[in-house]
């Protein structure tokens, strides 16, 4: 049950990571079958349940080993644990800041996660966070590759004029190289006009 | 005459300077220029001056004899010189030609291959070559056989047997660098750890230099052609990009070490490093001009990113070259330094335009997509660039003017950034 424990923690660092939609579907699944599979070695009827609605459905295991396992599937796929961890914590926290084209200045829209990343940095000291700043694909690629330094860089300074270390912030740029989509419209290029944040330990 | 004007020339030489080895020097060049007037009798007529827009295509026969390896090379060495637009092609059997090839091949285990050039209107042989390597070199005799054809016509060295590398996007944060023929075939993998989205050949050919992220770290590295080995010339935080290579050896490139991205030089031997710009906004993509005493480079020091020309010595200020548009990026020179061809944003897709080095002369070469990454062939007649007009981005060559724009690499590779090599031996 522990080992079962530790992959779910470290899916969730994973999924903390990685973006895919698929991805974190094809997880919820994989996590909902290991559930299964616990469940049926500890109990006779598995309770647990795929609730649509974000309904909490739980599951009382009784036998030698008492773990609280319970999984909440929301419409947008989150994974939950009824106690959070801050590694689930930071899911909510670590949000995309988002940019103008060729701009690398904090909007206002981005000062609120800004916030929130700062504040988590303060509260769990034993994190630090890899800031990687992104371009969409419009622009020329050397030149997206120094914006997007530019622009991790300006989320760096917005956290440490929070009180952040910046000892605790690695600036790194991707520029157009790791695109979260394709598709050539604005709604797609926004997205990846982006500092994006790791969470590393 | 040219000889004669030549010797003359060096003449006069050694009675002004009286230097021993500017005398020795004189006497090598016009031993060598005997020599080659000897060997080649053809070259008092110019079939083609490529530098006349308006010249004429020279209808050229090809034959093929023997085995059917003439007919593999005839098929290699017709795509090249098709692809200059410089000649017409006469079927076997049909009047009209000038000028005929002939490709003998004989029966071997080898690859040995006898070309023949004739003038049928002066019934004059321009040409009489024998050529013997491994059946797999198939393909370097044969780009071997366009350039001496190419050369007999024009007068100039042909860029059949040069090399373009590029950039091969494998997977989202993993790029690539391979190497392949001027035609696009033979694609060969060179360094395939990390991300790597910039790269420049040595001057020599025979080594490229690259940028590469790498455990979160971008350094520079060089990849000896020679040795297969690679080795890091330049390692620090931030970004490091680097640009191109002086005929000195110097390597240009950018690096964010200090805080903003500022334009270097290294000395890679010596290892000595000169920073040339301080600004407080993005400078990158610094290119080395043919000579090495200039250096183009983008810099959004005028608010959006623009193309500037500064001295490579860092003395003087910066020189804006590009007005048209906000968004200019992506210069390379033009092999006789006159001319630089770049990146600009134009109704929100990116073009390659060309213009003089001195700001006049502006021209558009692409309309169709996006296109981005230019670079010229040594001899400046083609320029290669990437472009994702159908579809998935490829490398694509046209004529320095505009024309014959043609994908080089397959449909299912998404492929940018390519560096045209120099010539290579």
């Amino acid at each position: 049950m522990v080992a079962v424990l530790k992959i779910v923690v470290n899916i969730n660092l994973f999924l903390l990571r990685e973006d895919s939609k698929l991805m974190k579907k094809t997880l919820v699944i994989l996590l909902l079958i290991l559930m299964v599979g616990c469940a049926k070695k500890y109990t006779k009827a598995p309770d647990v349940t795929v609730a649509p609605g974000g309904e909490v459905t739980e599951d009382t295991v009784t036998e030698e080993e008492f773990v609280e396992e319970i999984i909440v599937t929301r419409e947008d796929d989150e994974i939950g644990e009824s106690v959070i961890s801050p590694e689930e914590e930071a899911k909510s926290v670590f949000k995309d800041v988002l940019f103008d084209f060729d701009e690398h200045n904090i909007r206002p829209d981005a000062r609120p996660i800004l916030d929130n990343v700062a504040a988590f940095l303060s509260k769990n000291k034993n994190f630090n966070v890899v800031i990687e700043g992104h371009c969409d694909e419009r622009g020329t690629n050397e030149y997206n590759l120094a914006l997007g330094e530019k622009r991790s860089k300006s989320a760096q300074s917005y956290l440490s004029s929070l009180g952040v270390q910046p000892s605790r912030m690695m600036v790194l740029t991707y520029g157009e190289e790791k695109s979260l989509c394709t598709e050539q419209d604005e709604a797609c290029w926004q997205r990846n006009r982006r500092a994006h944040f790791v969470l590393v330990k | 005459m040219k000889n004669e004007h030549m010797y003359r020339k060096g003449t006069n030489l050694i009675y002004t300077c009286r230097q021993f080895f500017v005398f020795s020097l004189c006497f090598v060049i016009c031993v060598l220029l005997s020599v080659f007037c000897c060997l080649s009798s053809a070259d008092a007529k110019i079939y083609i001056d490529i530098t006349d827009p308006g010249f004429r295509q020279i209808p050229l026969k090809i034959n093929t004899e023997g085995s059917p390896d003439a007919n593999e090379v005839k098929w290699i060495a017709k795509g090249d010189l098709e692809k200059t637009g410089m000649f017409s092609f006469v079927s076997p059997g049909v009047p009209g030609a000038e000028v005929v090839a002939n490709i003998n091949a004989e029966p071997s285990d080898k690859l040995k291959v006898v070309l023949t050039v004739t003038d049928l209107i002066e019934n004059r042989e321009l040409i009489k070559m024998r050529f013997v390597g491994a059946k797999s070199s198939f393909r370097l005799v044969a780009h071997r056989i366009a350039d001496e054809i190419y050369r007999a016509m024009t007068g100039q060295k042909g860029i059949f047997r040069t090399k373009i590398s590029y950039l091969v996007n494998v997977m989202p944060g993993r790029k690539e660098l391979r190497m392949m023929d001027w035609d696009g075939y033979k694609p060969r993998k060179i360094v395939s750890r990390g991300l790597t989205p910039s790269q420049t050949w040595s001057r020599d050919g025979r080594s490229l230099m690259y940028s590469s992220e790498r455990k979160r770290k971008w350094s520079i590295y060089r990849f000896d052609l020679d040795s297969y080995r690679e080795s890091v010339i330049f390692s620090s935080k931030g970004l490091n990009l680097v640009g191109g290579t002086s005929p000195a050896g110097l390597v240009s490139f950018s690096s964010s070490k200090d805080g903003s991205s500022e334009i270097y030089i290294l000395d890679p031997y010596r290892k000595k490093l000169k920073k040339l710009t301080r600004s407080y906004g993005i400078d990158v993509s610094p290119a080395f001009s043919p000579d090495g005493k200039k250096i183009a480079f983008v810099s959004d020091r005028g608010g959006s990113p623009q193309i500037y020309i500064m001295n490579s010595d860092g003395k003087g200020r910066p020189k804006r070259l590009t007005f048209e548009g906000n968004y200019n990026t992506s210069p390379a020179w033009s092999p006789d330094g006159r001319s630089i061809v770049y990146v600009g944003k134009t109704n929100g897709k990116n073009q390659i335009f060309v213009v003089k080095s001195d700001g006049t002369d502006l021209r558009q070469l692409t309309n169709v997509g996006s296109n981005e990454g230019p670079s010229f062939s040594p001899d400046g007649y083609f320029i290669a660039f990437d472009s994702d007009r159908e579809g998935t981005r490829g490398i694509y060559i046209m004529r320095s003017n505009g024309e014959t724009q043609k994908r080089i690499t397959p449909k299912y590779v998404k492929a940018v950034s390519p560096e045209w090599s120099p010539y290579l031996k």
